[in-house]
């Protein structure tokens, strides 16, 4: 169990250039935490303050728990090797490094089964992931993330590329993680009306900064938005997220 | 063929060797090292002709070169040997080291033939205790850092990510290599590392997609390999290094074979 998750005065650089500004907020625990904000804002290099990868040049990250926390992470983007074609059960199974036997136990057996079963991976099991759809892939990399029995789970844009149908059962999936299992969740998502919907905190991040921060319901301040989404030099990687952002405001 | 005392030895040591260059071999496919292992063979060349020059035994001079080596290669980072130039350069540089240390002592040109194409005969008895410790130790090593190896090797994101020393592991692998390489040199010679390093975990891909089922597969093919290029040797006087290697090619074409019929059953290709 995770008690306190804080970020006082975080700042992160790369070669002298700001990419996160000063920011503090902090993240209720056993709940769904979404972060938005334009391409380019600093969603992804916050996740990965979080779990260690890159040092922030200032101000203080306090992730407490019983022990050691757990991190759980989907990353954006992950290279597959389609040359070493390893099965999705193989695949999953790399993430228990609880301890060096060689063989599984037979708890973790168990584990195993039953994570597959949750994450509705059983029919992957043999397929190597480099065949598997990217809805299925996604799947397979939360059963990975989710074997480790993570106090605290970071999902980047993990419904970026799924089909309506598939976002909506990985997000029940995510929502079910966090309701019965007491994982923290941290979710990116440039799916506003998906971060309405499943997020009980939402942090609006715009160029390194900190903009808004609350419950789910600043996603109905059009004009924030707008204002936010836009305010960012358009390029055309924004232009596509602003207008799927629109498209998706239209259909909801 | 057992009654000769050399052929048990060689027999013992290249069961062994062969076991282990089916396991690390899995791991250098994933981890795109199987260059680097091409390079790291010749430069244990280099390390076996300067060991004679210097009156050391080859193993010590082949074991000092190639773990430099490895030093080297985890200074400057992976990715730079990665680029076929990088390798052309060290090869051929270690290759005419080699030639030089070898002019410059006594050594028969039968040494040279040796080191560069591998010789099981008169591989004593305290060169089968030599091998097999340091075959036994790799071995050891892989089944201690089997887990976090596997996962560095199939999904570094994800290593990374899960708090694994990443950088750690690559250095010891390659040090690992190191010593895996050294051993290999005895048996088929630095010039065909490859047949017993990498072929065999390339064929394994074909048969199976679950990692200790390719560790397994490998480490059957290398060994069969083995023991055929050892029968075969032994009855026709033909290098055992060229049995060896044939039959590894012949496995890889197999697995092709077998790779590409599955897909026409699935209707793909
Ligand atoms: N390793 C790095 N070196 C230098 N700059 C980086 C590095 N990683 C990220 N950046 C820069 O930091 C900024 C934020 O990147 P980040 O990936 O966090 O954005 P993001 O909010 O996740 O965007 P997206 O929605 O496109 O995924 C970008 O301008 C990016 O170029
Ligand atoms: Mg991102």
């Amino acid at each position: 169990m995770l008690h306190r998750i804080q970020m006082n005065h975080l700042s992160v650089g790369f070669n002298g250039e700001e990419v996160l500004r000063d920011l503090s907020f902090y993240v209720p625990v056993g709940k769904m935490f979404a972060i938005i904000g334009p391409n380019g804002a600093g969603k992804s290099t916050l996740l990965k303050v979080l779990l260690g990868l890159i040092r922030p040049q200032a101000g203080e990250m306090v992730i407490e728990g019983d022990g050691k926390p757990v991190i759980g992470y989907v990353p954006q983007s992950r290279p597959i090797d389609e040359e070493t074609p390893i099965a999705a059960k193989d695949f999953i199974t790399l993430g228990l490094t609880s301890h060096l036997l060689p063989w599984l136990t037979r708890a973790e057996r168990s584990k195993l089964k039953e994570i597959m079963e949750f994450t509705d991976t059983e029919m992957l099991a043999k397929k190597p992931i480099g065949r598997l759809s990217g809805g299925e892939r996604q799947r397979v990399f939360l059963a990975q993330a989710l074997i480790r029995e993570p106090d605290l789970l970071l999902l980047d844009e993990s419904t970026a590329n799924l089909d309506p149908g598939a976002q909506e059962e990985m997000m029940r999936l995510v929502f079910r993680i966090c309701e019965k299992r007491g994982v923290t969740v941290i979710f990116i998502s440039h799916d506003l009306a998906q971060v309405a919907t499943y997020a009980d905190q939402v942090l609006l991040l715009a160029r390194g900064k900190y903009v808004q921060g609350g419950a789910a319901d600043l996603l109905s301040d059009q004009q924030l938005l707008a204002e936010y989404y836009q305010h960012e030099p358009v390029d055309a990687a924004q232009k596509a997220t602003l207008e799927s952002a629109q498209r998706q405001a239209m259909f909801h | 063929m057992f009654a000769y005392d050399f052929m048990r030895h060689a027999f013992i040591a290249g069961t062994l060797i062969a076991i282990m260059c089916g396991a690390i071999g899995v791991f250098i496919m994933a981890r795109n090292l199987s260059f680097i292992a091409h390079t790291f063979s010749h430069i244990g060349f280099a390390g076996a002709s300067f060991a004679v020059f210097a009156g050391l035994d080859p193993l010590i001079g082949l074991l000092l070169f190639t773990l430099l080596g490895a030093c080297g290669v985890g200074q400057l980072g992976v990715r730079v040997f990665r680029r076929d130039a990088a390798v052309s350069v060290i090869l051929s540089l270690a290759l005419g080291l080699g030639i030089l240390f070898l002019s410059l002592s006594d050594a028969q040109g039968s040494f040279t033939k040796t080191i560069l194409f591998g010789s099981v005969v008169g591989i004593d008895l305290q060169d089968v205790w030599q091998l097999v410790g340091l075959t036994l130790f790799v071995l050891l090593v892989l089944a201690v850092g089997y887990r976090w190896l596997k996962f560095d090797s199939f999904d570094q994101t994800g290593a990374e990510a899960a708090g694994l020393p990443v950088h750690l592991i690559s250095i010891g692998f390659l040090l690992l290599m190191a010593v895996a390489v050294s051993v290999t040199v005895q048996i088929v010679g630095a010039l065909l590392v490859f047949a017993l390093m990498t072929v065999p975990a390339a064929a394994a891909r074909f048969f199976t997609q679950s990692i200790f089922g390719m560790i397994l597969t490998a480490a059957l093919l290398a060994m069969a390999g083995v023991w055929f290029g050892l029968s075969a040797g032994y009855y026709t006087n033909a290098p055992v290094s060229f049995y060896i290697v044939a039959f590894e090619a012949l496995s890889y074409f197999v697995g092709l074979l077998y790779q590409r019929v599955g897909q026409m059953r699935r209707g793909e290709a």
